[in-house]
């Protein structure tokens, strides 16, 4: 089939969305190298089929059965991203690949949610640890005094100043070492939590990166 | 899980065997690979989303890649395995026989056990 100027127009429409989307998280380099292959593709697919019933109908189908630009996209993401993260194990990968694994479904999101909680919490320990020396009577342990049982009370809490009346600072510069130790080990816990369960997604594939259709 | 889901899970196992194999004869391009693989097995693969798979296995070094201009109106991508690739190849392979292999012993012993019983 040899494509109309309509024909050639939706097939360049579609390229230029894909490049749009790769360009977001790949290097241009590759992603130009990417939608060129693309082109090749639908250019070998065009070449052996027939305009029936009419070209764009054919042409569609072509588009249909190459997926969604956006789609396509979101497996070279998912691809590129889980693998470098799982590789490499740099935080920049880890926290992109979440982001990607996130945004694909509800156990990539519940994941992206927990290492999300993990990461703050982890690194709120960290700063509160680190600006304890700059701000003594700020942060620390705060103990209730009302409580009828001082001291040994739940209501205690850590952080940035009295929230209530009647509270008073403990630990003093222990609080240093506890947090930096409960905050980095939060951490730790998390990024390797994090990189478990991308090994684990990158094992069993991201399901949109492959549809099977079922045996006949 | 539903058998379909296990069917899926399945087959997507399988495809990065299924797509060293399909090179392993020789250089192809994407469209090629995919055609070989429908050919030859009920894998078909979402067409827009093998060129990722293909771009990790080459960032893996398993697979290399070039282009080839004269061979078509248009270039084309061909992949080819590498000599880690072909290694990797040699070992899935053992390792998919041994599995088959298993996996058939229990069918067997499954079975013997189904006709004694019915027997009894």
């Amino acid at each position: 089939m040899k494509l109309s100027e309509v024909g050639e127009s939706r097939v360049n429409g579609y390229l230029f969305v894909l490049e749009r989307s790769l360009v977001s998280f790949l290097p241009r380099d590759t992603a130009r190298d990417a939608v060129r292959e693309i082109d090749s593709h639908l250019r070998d697919r065009i070449a052996v089929v027939d305009a029936a019933p009419d070209e764009r109908t054919a042409l569609e189908k072509i588009l249909s059965d190459l997926g969604p630009p956006r789609r396509v996209a979101q497996a070279y993401s998912v691809e590129r991203s889980v693998d470098e993260a799982v590789m490499t194990g740099k935080t920049f990968a880890i926290v992109s690949a979440v982001w990607h694994v996130a945004m694909s479904g509800v156990t990539g999101f519940l994941m992206g949610f927990l290492a999300f909680c993990g990461y703050m919490i982890g690194a709120a320990f960290v700063i509160l640890g680190i600006m304890k020396p700059f701000f003594p009577d700020q942060i620390g342990f705060w103990v209730n005094d009302d409580s009828a049982l001082k001291g040994f009370d739940l209501s205690w809490r850590m952080g940035l100043g009295p929230g209530v009346r009647h509270e008073h600072l403990v630990g003093g510069y222990w609080v240093v070492p506890i947090c930096l130790g409960v905050g980095f080990g939060i951490l730790y816990l998390t990024h390797r939590g994090v990189r478990a369960f991308l090994r684990w997604w990158r094992r069993r594939r991201a399901p949109f990166s492959v549809s099977v259709r079922p045996a006949l | 899980m539903p058998l379909e889901t296990w069917l899926e899970q399945l087959r997507r196992g399988t495809l990065d065997l299924a797509i060293l194999l399909t090179v392993s004869a020789g250089p192809r391009y994407g469209l090629a690979i995919i055609q070989h693989l429908e050919e030859f097995t009920d894998l078909v693969v979402a067409e827009g989303t093998i060129y990722p798979i293909l771009g990790r296995l080459t960032r893996e070094g398993l697979l290399e890649s070039s282009w080839v201009e004269d061979e078509a109106p248009h270039p084309r991508k061909y992949y080819r395995l590498t000599r880690q690739g072909a290694s990797r190849l040699a070992h899935m392979k053992t390792e998919w026989r041994s599995f088959v292999e298993k996996i058939d012993r229990l069918m067997k012993a499954d079975s013997a056990a189904e006709r004694s019983q019915r027997e009894a």
